[in-house]
Formats: C-alpha cells, structure tokens, sequence
C-alpha cells in the first residue's frame, strides 16, 4: 500500500497518534478500579448526589431533604430516583466512576455484596453519633443485613418486614368473611370470593422476591426457623420440611388460590394495581404496605393505578395462614429495608456522612421516616405519630395496625440478608417450575440444594 | 486470472494506470480517524470482552480469578443456555416466515392500487417506529389473564379458548413472537414493496400473455425476483432474533420458568443481576459466534443462486446481448 505522505515522519507521527487514541479509549475503558481517597470536603458546606430506589416517591425524598436543610441548610441534597429493576444495572458503572453518587441506597443481600466494596466503613459514623454502645440504640436486625465482612457498608434508614397479608376490609365485609386462618378456610373464603366474581388472592410470582416472601411463609408454617438454619447452611434445601414447602406453594396454585396467570405477574405495578382497584382481596405484601391504610397514600396510589376519583377503601394486616396444619403460628421475618451508603469515592464525603448520619441517627431524621409507615424506622424509642397519621377509616385500623407494627419489634428472622443473588434466583427457578408444573416439588429442592452448594463453592 | 485484473497488476508501473492509482492511494489516511474509532470502541471491546470471558469475576471485585476455558465448558452444560438458543431458532423461524408472508402478501396488494393505499402503509409500518418500552405494558396488559384478549374471546363466544397468556410456560412464547410479528412486519411490507417495484414490467407482461393468472405471476415471476430482499431479511431477522431482548425482558422477564429465556435477556441476568460477569462474557462470545456464522451462511446462501429463476433468465438475456 502507498502513502500520499513525503516524509515518514509525517506517517510516523499519525501512527504515533492512532496509537496514543487507542491507548487513552483503552485505558480509559480499564480505568474505573480503587478508590481514590481525596479530601472529605466540609461536614455542612456542599452538594451531594444520592441515588436510591427508595424512596419510591420523589415527593418523599424532597420531604426528608426539606427537613434536613432546616438543620444544614448549606448542604445541597439531589435525589435521583433510579428504579429497582434498573439499579443494578445502574449503579454498577457508577460507582466504578469517578462521577457516580456520594450516597446511595442499599439491601441486605445481593446488593451488600455487589456494591458494598464502594462505600466506605460507617462504624466509626455510627460509634461518633451513638457513642460506643450505638448497636443498642439501632435495631439489630437492620445492622446485621448491611455489615459484610465487619464492615458496615450502609446506616441503616428503616427495617421492612414481610410474611403478612394485607386484605381489603371492604370485600371481607360485603360478603360476610374473616381472614382465613388454615389452608382450607383459604381455600373457602377464595371459592366464595370466586363465586361473586371478585378475585381472592394475588401475587406477582414472576419476580424472585416475593415468590421468596411466600415460600419463606409457607416454610414457617411447616417448621418454624427451619428456612433461616438453611439459608445459613445448617440445614439443607433438600430436605423434607423444604419439599412440604413447595408441595403447599404448588396447591395456592391448584387450589384455586392464587390469581390465574400468577407465573406472568409483577408484584409492582400488576398486582399493587390489581389490589388497590379492588379486584383482589387479598396480597402479599409486608409491613411497607402499611402507607396504604392511611387516606391520603390510599387516595394517591389508586389514582396512581389508572382509577380516577379515587376511592380509597380500608386495608388490614393479617397473619399468613397456617397452611401446613401443624399450629404454627408462621412469623415474619425481615432486615433493613434500605440504608444509605456513602461511596468511598466520593468528594464530598464529609457531607454525605452529616446527611446519612442525621437520617439514620438522628429523631428528626426518623421521626420522619416513621410518619410516612414506609418503612419502620431502626431507631430505638422512635414510632409512628398516629396522631397526626389520618387512616382511612380509623375505627378498625387503627387497633390492628398498631398491633402490627409492635408485633415487628420482636422479628429476629432475617428476610434477605443471609441470601445471595444466585440463591435467590435459584428460589424463583424452584418456585416457577413447582407452580408450572414442569418440576416436582423433590426435584426443585434438589436443584435448590445444588444451586446452594455451587454458590458457596464459588463464593466461599 | 482475467484481463482486467491483470492491468490492475500492471498499473503500478505503467503511466496509463495514473487514474486508478490516485483513486486508491489516499486510502489510510481517510480511514485513519474511522479506523481509530472502530478498533478503539468495537474491535478493543470484543477483545477485552474476550479476555473477561476467561475470568471468574464480578465485575467489581480486584480479584479477577482466570478460569481458562472453564466458562465456555460450563456454556456447554448449562441446560438454561441451550433453552435459549431453541427459543432463539423457533423464534426466527416462525417470526421470518410469518413476517415474510404477510409483508409479500401486503405489498402486493398495495401494488395493486387499492383506495387509501397510504393510510394502510402508515397503519401497516406505524408498529415499526412505537418504542418496545411503550408498547410493552401495553400488551402485558391484552395478554394477561384478566386482560383484553380473554374479554374479547369471551364476548365472541370463545371464551373457552381464553388462557393466562404470559403466565404459562406453553403460551408465552408464541406472545412474544405476535408482539414481535407485530412490530416488525411494517418493515417487511416496505421491503418488499420497494422490491417488487425494480421487477421489470416487461417480465409480468410477458407472464399474463403466456397465462399466468395471478397466483402464478406471484410465485412464478414476483417471489423468485424478491430473492435478495429475502436474504438480506432473513439475515437481519436471523441477527436480531440472537439479539432479541426488550420484548421478552419487558413482557415476561424471559419467563415464566425461563419459557421465554433469549441469549441477550439471559447475557443481562448473568453479567447485570447475578453479577457473573465472566460467564456473561463468555456468553456474549458465544453470540457474536453465533450471529457473525449465521450471517456468512445466509450470505453464502443467498449468492449461491442469487436472483433466482427470474436472475438467472435476466443473465441469461444479458449475455445473449452481449
């Protein structure tokens, strides 16, 4: 080939040029790995960037931040709300950066393991705010899911607990009905709901979540704490308790249970929609859906679901159901719902520390995570103010959601955290081919227990 | 070797190759900065994305741990994988022919100048250009089992036919070939259409005065004339059934029970959800494999009678005027 070039000088210094291209677009592309670790910036100047999937509604997000900056108000807080479905995939290029978030929200599980190497050690936070003692002063359980390898990777906001139902008290009384407590008044109080063409129960069982909510119910119920020692490996995912497990998951969905057409459903928005239109009774939900029993997140979430002049109706809490027979009562389980992590990297990191530490720590910070009944504030002596918490009708809400929300103080079993991210979707494998049909309940388990022991062969 | 590439050798030291000689000379240089970014964005990508694959690695972790071969070995177990590339082949099948008959069966009839031909092209290739993201809450909606579709079976009298559409292993993914044929047959229609209209009239007039009605004309003279959009479909079809992604991700999230599991939704759970982003790699090698192979196949395929009967008999008159 011939070049139109007098001299190679010229050539040599185009190729030099290519050559340099190539290595800065590659090393550029390699770059992204340690944390580099500048100046923390002041503690109540500056602006800061936090990324969550929660809170869902920007409104509340904004709601937190107003009431921070009445107490720094030289700390600029940007919330970005990136969807969970999204986060990972999100978060992942984000942090590697040197531009992602200076906090960020995470979970017990999954999301403790994968990006728990971005945040920085929030114990000495915690230890400066709480003083020596500060693990008394936050609820244990919510601490736990957000510590890997010793390292509190994230403040904890708020605890989530699930294995309950929620129904609607409306339905449960236009047809003269009580919350089933067995299998078969299940079964009863759904052939009647059937009968009068209102669906009974759904759930969206294509996502690994809350098909895990159910079956770590339904678990429970057969032999309580039996789920927890597997998932820490003292007992097997193969085991008879575990096969009882997924033969009763498998009957919700032949019994005529569970909504037709579960397997293709989404918990959020299809059966969040579906519920709160009226056209199921029951769901499965856990204690963040405790907003939904006050009037004005009722009003906003079923105008949000396509209803207009929305009606809001009363919501109850209720115990799942002693599917196995045995006369176990199947308590919930839960962690942090969502704590907030300051990321390593971040230039403003002093700042980010002041804001996460006056939200995890501080009354205010939970005093207002407590009014919004999202989530349970972690704090130790902070609880909801109903006095200002307008329910739809308080004359039957009031009392059992009260009773609910005490009865997750004594909740010691953990919902995610002892889990990881193949673990789960080895749940949604065992779960969707039981339902569907195309594994029995032995073989699923089977595959579960494999699936377990391949995770901690690959993770140690 | 043939005359005319035996002066292409000869012309660089010939004088009366000066012209040639200046049209290809300058090449590198004008390449230079396409080159640059090609070989820095896409070629530096497939290499570093091949070096990953050999890895146990999250991702995110400093320890990248080498495997060798050992993801490729396990891509081979993993029944999960071959569930994928089923649906991938099922799905490419069935889309391509469906897609290719009706997009024929269209443009002929918009050949045929019926009334308000415009408005059914835009009716017809308005589904290509609505975003998957819009339309996909969309037709989780019509295909649920309360949805739009059962109601319609119902009031029509067949509601004995109504089914949890996405929510069964044996239904979802027939959906995701009807959304798919959906979207896509727009295209297909104004291939064909722009196809059917380089057919020499002479060809079709010369069939009607030998008798041909018009089914004949169609698959005597029309469909052999269509050959090469028909490959260069059946190449594009064939690589973005490998790539298929939004519809199953946003419709069933390849479920339920993997039922609706593709290379690309699957490349996504591994690298992006379960953080196996060695394994996701060496998937993504896989598929390039897979697509580049097919390509050459249905290329080589396509050139090996190119034209068809109606090429060849125009080959035939050309060398005969020759």
């Amino acid at each position: 080939m011939r070049f139109p070039f007098r001299s190679k000088s010229v050539l040599r210094s185009l190729a030099v040029l290519a050559a340099a291209g190539l290595a800065v677009t590659g090393l550029a592309a390699c770059s992204g790995g340690g944390a580099s670790q500048g100046a923390a910036g002041s503690a109540t100047k500056g602006t800061i960037n936090w990324w969550g999937w929660t809170p869902t509604n920007t409104d509340e997000a904004k709601g937190f931040i107003a009431a921070f900056n009445k107490q720094y108000p030289d700390i600029k807080v940007n919330f970005k709300l990136v969807g969970i479905s999204d986060y990972q995939a999100a978060m992942r290029p984000a942090l590697a950066s040197n531009n992602g978030p200076d906090v960020y929200d995470l979970q017990p599980g999954a999301y403790v393991q994968q990006f728990g190497s971005y945040a920085e050690d929030l114990t000495p936070v915690a230890k400066k705010a709480l003083g020596s003692d500060w693990k008394s002063k936050i609820a244990k359980i919510a601490v736990d899911g957000l510590s890997s390898k010793g390292k509190l990777t994230a403040l904890p906001i708020g605890s989530t607990f699930a294995g309950s139902l929620w129904y609607n008290a409306d339905l449960f009384k236009k047809f003269d009905l009580q919350p089933p407590k067995t299998l078969d008044e299940w079964k009863q109080v759904c052939a009647t709901f059937k009968a009068n063409n209102v669906g009974c129960f759904a759930q969206g069982a294509s996502q690994e979540g809350f098909d895990q909510d159910t079956l770590q119910a339904i678990a429970n119920s057969v032999d309580p704490g039996f789920w927890t020692k597997a998932s820490k490996g003292d007992e097997k995912w193969d085991s008879p308790q575990i096969v009882k497990t997924l033969s009763i998951w498998k009957e919700l969905f032949t019994s005529g249970i569970m909504q037709e057409g579960a397997l293709g459903a989404q918990q959020y928005p299809d059966v969040n929609n579906a519920f709160l239109t009226g056209k199921y009774a029951m769901v499965m939900m856990g204690s963040w859906y405790t907003q939904y029993a006050t009037e004005a997140a009722m009003t906003q979430a079923i105008s949000a679901a396509g209803v207009a002049g929305a009606k809001p109706f009363p919501i109850l809490p209720m115990q799942f159901p002693d599917v196995a027979g045995k006369g176990n009562t199947s308590e919930m389980f839960g962690d942090a719902d969502y704590g907030l992590a300051v990321a390593s990297k971040s230039k403003n990191r002093a700042a980010a520390e002041t804001f996460v530490t006056w939200m995890a720590t501080s009354k205010d910070g939970q005093q207002q995570i407590a009014d919004r009944l999202d989530t349970t504030p972690v704090l130790a002596g902070v609880a909801p103010n109903f006095d200002k918490i307008a329910f739809v009708d308080p004359s039957i809400q009031s009392g059992p959601v009260n009773d609910y929300l005490k009865g997750t103080a004594s909740v010691d079993e953990p919902r995610f955290a002892l889990l990881n991210a193949d673990i789960e979707n080895a749940f949604l494998a065992a779960a969707q081919s039981v339902a569907s049909g195309s594994a029995t309940p032995q073989k699923a388990a089977a595959t579960l227990q494999q699936a377990a022991d391949a995770a901690k062969a690959a993770n140690g | 070797m043939t005359v005319a590439s035996q002066r292409l050798t000869a012309s660089g030291v010939g004088s009366s190759s000066r012209p040639r000689r200046r049209l290809t000379a300058p090449g590198l240089p004008w390449i230079l900065p396409a080159l640059v970014l090609s070989v820095g964005l896409i070629y530096y990508c497939i290499a570093y994305t091949g070096y990953i694959s050999t890895l146990n690695w999250d991702g995110a972790s400093p320890d990248k741990i080498s495997v060798g071969a050992q993801n490729y070995l396990n891509i081979a177990r993993d029944p999960i994988f071959w569930r994928a590339i089923w649906h991938t082949v099922a799905f490419f099948v069935v889309t391509f022919v469906v897609q290719t008959v009706l997009g024929v069966v269209f443009a002929v009839i918009m050949h045929s100048r019926i009334r308000l031909a415009v408005l059914y092209k835009v009716v017809v290739f308005v589904p290509v250009v609505l975003a998957p993201a819009i339309m996909a809450p969309v037709f989780r909606q019509i295909f649920a089992a309360d949805g739009q579709l059962n109601w319609l079976l119902a009031h029509v009298g067949l509601g004995f036919l109504a089914q949890p559409w996405i929510g069964q292993e044996s239904t979802a993914l027939p959906v995701i070939m009807v959304i798919t044929i959906w979207q896509w047959t727009g295209l297909t229609f104004v291939l064909y259409y722009a196809a059917m209209s380089q057919i020499d009239q002479s060809l079709l007039e010369a069939a009607r005065i030998d008798g041909a009605g018009n089914l004949r004309t169609l698959v005597s003279i029309i469909w052999p004339s269509l050959r090469g959009t028909t490959v260069a479909l059946a190449i594009l079809g064939a690589i973005g059934a490998l790539k298929t992604f939004d519809v199953p991700w946003l419709v069933t999230i390849a479920g339920p029970n993997n039922a609706t599991q593709f290379l690309g939704t699957y490349i996504y759970q591994m690298t992006i959800q379960l953080a196996h982003v060695g394994y996701g790699a060496a998937l993504s090698i896989v598929l390039l494999v897979i697509a580049l192979a097919m390509a050459i196949v249905l290329q080589l395929v396509g050139r090996e009678d190119g034209g068809g009967r109606a090429g060849r008999a125009a080959r035939r008159r050309e060398r005969e005027g020759r």
